[in-house]
């Protein structure tokens, strides 16, 4: 049930607290309503009461506190259970004159009490701070009250109990309800500006910093000597930065769709100053897990570039996304690697190769290819199909030997 | 990434730039560098609007355009130099990496794109080869203009016509060997191609994709009733 809206101690969230305000102002009209139907009832009829004098201060009473109640409750920190205890007790205080004004007489006629539907009033400011077992609770009360200042219930006083302990449980399900909207809507309107604050701030990094960096690493190459270590180093922080900045304002356009993680951006974050990642505009989908073990796969094969081919080689990684499968290419530019000498390696237990790329591409139902010929580097092509837990991928976009690979469905 | 490569094309005579980009510091980089590389830099500008009203007054070959402008954007600024003179070469400079901008300028009609971290000699290549109208292709645009083929190939038949653009297969083979960072001197070297025959693949690519960008808004021109008027 939904229950948030937890008295003027609770009331943490100071969106529900104005929700609860809005309602209250509604109350407040209602409660000068009903309080006028029950001073034109109890004017037209004064000449029938027992005891004139008592009935004009419970009416003077039902006005008062129409206006003391209006005011105390638009202000969330007055909202406090005093404040509703005393609402009941007034209240309560009326439907108990009743008898003694109206008489034997009267009430045999089953006339209505003197505060008469301003009861509700009551019942309903439950039900807005406290929910609907406050709403029902205090029905409950009212309702006692109500029987017992008569001689002998009707049908009608039936109804009108039945009637009020709907609305106190109704009102109070809805105040409910409408506290936690609200709630929801202002935490997704946090989220938005925490998003567009991310995006403002990727712009800004575009604009400015990234701009200097660039510059720095171009001038600091030219420079060389000392110049040309800052300048790289400026390039590598560009680069980490980019690659970041990117991600920051890829989430910022849309809320990330359920169907999984961009491959393209989580590669994007290997990028650095010898290693180009390129991809599609739009993203490549494929499940998180996927998408982890072809970044770990892919990392591999970066390990053996640095390790077999040179810090100094540069690789590139492709992404390449189709609606069969999806082909990631990693070529680097060291000098490659001799026939045989890979499974010589791989006999030694020397690399890692066939745990760490050919068995991570195997689990995703998908392959891992190497091509490689001295003096021409060695570049690895990993495809797996583009949904996952589908069987395995169609080898479709691969070929076989350094020349003369096949593209795929072109 | 290709941009380093092949050395100054000769230009036929002096060849003249406008450099756009709203950083002061970067613009008068750049525009130094061009000069001393022997470029006539015929005028700067620091926004879209700037771009635009300074190329009309003074005619560039080339434009060394930056996409985070002040409006208009660089890919809008790029369909209105084209549009106004479809002889200007535009070279996309970019700090951003911005994706989708990237490929929308260059189906808006640029030919080359080169990220700023890129030194100063690949720029003066750069400008010199796009002077020549060849396609100046870093190894992340081939990955861009791979994946857009790749999408107008995979949508619904429905939306794609005939006369959606695919590659050959033989221009999917450059194109990929581009995006995995070899030179067009590397991709003859392997395919046993002249190095004029790898640059027409690669500007082929680029030019089926601005013919389909343009068919493709005067269709949604004339369905939206544009050219009533």
């Amino acid at each position: 049930m939904p229950r948030r809206t937890q008295g003027p101690l609770g009331l943490v969230d100071p969106v529900a607290a104005q929700m609860q305000t809005t309602l209250f102002r509604a109350l407040a009209v209602l409660r000068v309503v009903v309080a006028a139907y029950a001073v034109v009832l109890d004017v037209s009829r004064w000449r029938d009461f027992e005891r004139p004098l008592l009935g004009w201060v419970v009416v003077g009473v039902v006005v008062t506190w129409t206006l003391v109640a209006g005011w105390a409750y638009d202000a969330p920190r007055r909202r406090t259970t005093t404040l509703l205890v005393l609402d009941l007790a007034v209240t309560a205080g009326t439907l108990l004159a009743t008898p003694w004004v109206e008489g034997e007489a009267m009430l045999a006629r089953h006339a209505a009490t003197l505060p008469s539907f301003w009861v509700v009033a009551a019942v309903l400011a439950w039900a807005i701070a406290r929910g609907w077992p406050g709403g029902v609770g205090v029905a409950v009360v009212v309702s006692a009250l109500d029987l017992s200042a008569r001689t002998h219930p009707t049908g009608t006083t039936w109804g009108n109990i039945f009637l009020l302990l709907l609305a106190g449980g109704v009102v109070g399900y809805s105040a409910g309800l409408v506290a936690e909207a609200s709630e929801a809507r202002a935490e997704a309107e946090r989220v938005a500006a925490a998003l567009a604050e991310r995006a403002r701030l990727a712009r800004a990094v575009h604009d400015g910093v990234l701009q200097v960096l660039a510059l720095v690493q171009r001038r600091g190459a030219e420079a060389g000597g000392e110049a040309a270590e800052l300048g790289r180093l400026a390039g590598e922080q560009e680069t980490a930065l980019r690659a970041l900045v990117q991600g920051a304002s890829a989430t910022a356009g849309a809320v990330p769709l359920p169907a999984g993680e961009d491959l393209t951006e989580a590669l994007a974050r290997l990028a650095s100053e010898r290693v180009t990642v390129s991809g599609p505009a739009a993203p490549v989908r494929l499940p998180r897990r996927a998408v982890d073990e072809l970044t770990a796969a892919v990392r591999a094969c970066l390990d053996n570039v640095s390790r077999h081919a040179g810090a100094q080689a540069r690789a590139w990684v492709l992404v390449e996304g189709g609606a069969e499968s999806v082909a990631v290419t990693v070529r680097d530019d060291g000098p490659g690697i001799a026939p045989g000498r890979l499974e010589a390696a791989v006999a030694e237990g020397r690399m890692g190769v066939d745990g760490s790329i050919r068995g991570r591409l195997a689990d995703l139902g998908g392959a891992a290819r190497l091509v490689t010929a001295p003096g021409e580097g060695t570049e690895w092509r990993l495809v797996v199909p583009a949904r996952q837990g589908r069987g395995r991928a169609r080898e479709a976009p691969t070929g076989s030997g350094s020349r003369g690979r096949r593209p795929p469905s072109a | 990434m290709d941009g380093r490569v092949e050395g100054r094309v000769e230009g036929s005579g002096e060849v003249t730039v406008m450099v756009v980009d709203d950083h002061p510091m970067w613009r008068e980089a750049v525009a130094r560098d061009l000069a001393q590389g022997g470029y006539r830099v015929v005028a700067t500008a620091a926004d879209g609007r700037e771009a635009l009203t300074r190329a009309a007054a003074t005619r560039p070959r080339v434009v060394v355009l930056d996409l985070q402008i002040p409006p208009p954007d660089g890919v809008e600024v790029t369909a209105g130099l084209v549009a106004a003179d479809p002889t200007v070469r535009v070279l996309v400079l970019s700090a951003s990496g911005e994706q989708a901008d990237v490929l929308e300028a260059v189906k808006a009609g640029a030919t080359g794109y080169l990220v700023k971290s890129a030194s100063r000699e690949e720029l003066l290549a750069a400008v010199g080869r796009v002077a020549t109208g060849d396609a100046v292709f870093t190894a992340g645009l081939a990955g861009l203009v791979l994946g857009e083929y790749r999408r107008l190939s995979d949508a619904p038949a429905a939306s794609s016509g005939a006369d959606t653009p695919r590659l050959t297969e033989r221009e999917t083979e450059v194109l990929r060997l581009v995006a995995t960072g070899l030179s067009y001197r590397q991709i003859a070297e392997r395919l046993v191609l002249s190095h004029r025959t790898v640059q027409n693949h690669v500007q082929n690519t680029l030019r089926k994709l601005q013919l389909h960008n343009r068919v493709q808004l005067v269709r949604y021109a004339i369905e939206r009733g544009l050219d009533q008027e």
